[in-house]
């Protein structure tokens, strides 16, 4: 069991799909990160010794904004935006697609579930 | 896609002439623009513009944290009132077949 950048403890995986359940870390990164701690890809978790997850734990600290840290980045841009008052403020604001995109029809991943309009004549 | 550092911050330069001489005046009007495309420079901040959205001018006073941003993003050109309920049934739900 390895806890690497706080809650996160991957399992019994290859270490570069492990990582990528630290927020932050996909693929990509996870890959990076293995290679500058020497790792061999394919290493599984459970088989890295004190050292490495030392070093990995130490490489993610320095070099990569995750988890808490980043979740806190990402909602003190958002705010900026919604205290600034500028039109992608009030995107957000209103729970709407920021960047341009249709709502007439869609847009359903930012505006939730369908909620009936009150009064609306239904087809017969 | 951004655009091209080499070419600077877009700003139509009638602009910096109504700043300066706004700057200059020190008169706390508000200087009324068209010009949405605009992006809001350094030398912007402290001043109150109307930011034209096709209809009239939106009062926005330029803070340290709007450089960068264009003078359109802070004045909406819809108004987005709610949606009626549809007309058809206000008026007659007993008329209807």
């Amino acid at each position: 069991m390895a806890r690497i950048a706080g809650v996160n403890i991957p399992t019994e995986k290859r270490v570069e799909i492990g990582l990528t359940y630290i927020h932050g870390i996909g693929r990509r990164l996870a890959v990076d990160i293995c290679e500058k701690a020497g790792i061999p890809l394919g290493r599984r978790v459970q088989q890295l010794t004190d050292d490495e997850v030392i070093r990995i734990r130490e490489l993610i600290d320095s070099d990569y904004t995750v988890e808490g840290d980043l979740r806190r980045n990402t909602a003190m841009n958002i705010k900026r935006l919604m205290d600034l008052g500028c039109y992608r403020g009030l995107r957000h604001r209103k729970g709407l697609p920021v960047h341009g995109q249709r709502t007439h029809t869609n847009a359903r991943t930012r505006k939730g579930k369908a909620r009936p309009i009150a009064g609306k004549k239904k087809a017969v | 896609m951004a655009r091209s550092v080499w070419k600077g911050p877009f700003v139509d330069g009638y602009l910096l002439k109504k700043a300066d001489a706004a700057r200059a005046s020190g008169s706390k009007q508000v200087i009324k623009i068209w010009s949405r495309r605009s992006t809001i420079l350094p030398q912007f901040v402290g001043l109150t513009f109307g930011v034209h959205n096709g209809q009239k001018f939106i009062p926005v006073l330029v803070t340290e944290n709007m450089i960068g941003h264009k003078f359109g993003e802070f004045a909406p050109t819809r108004v987005f009132h709610g949606h009626s309920a549809d007309k058809k049934t206000a008026v007659g739900s007993s008329a209807k077949s």
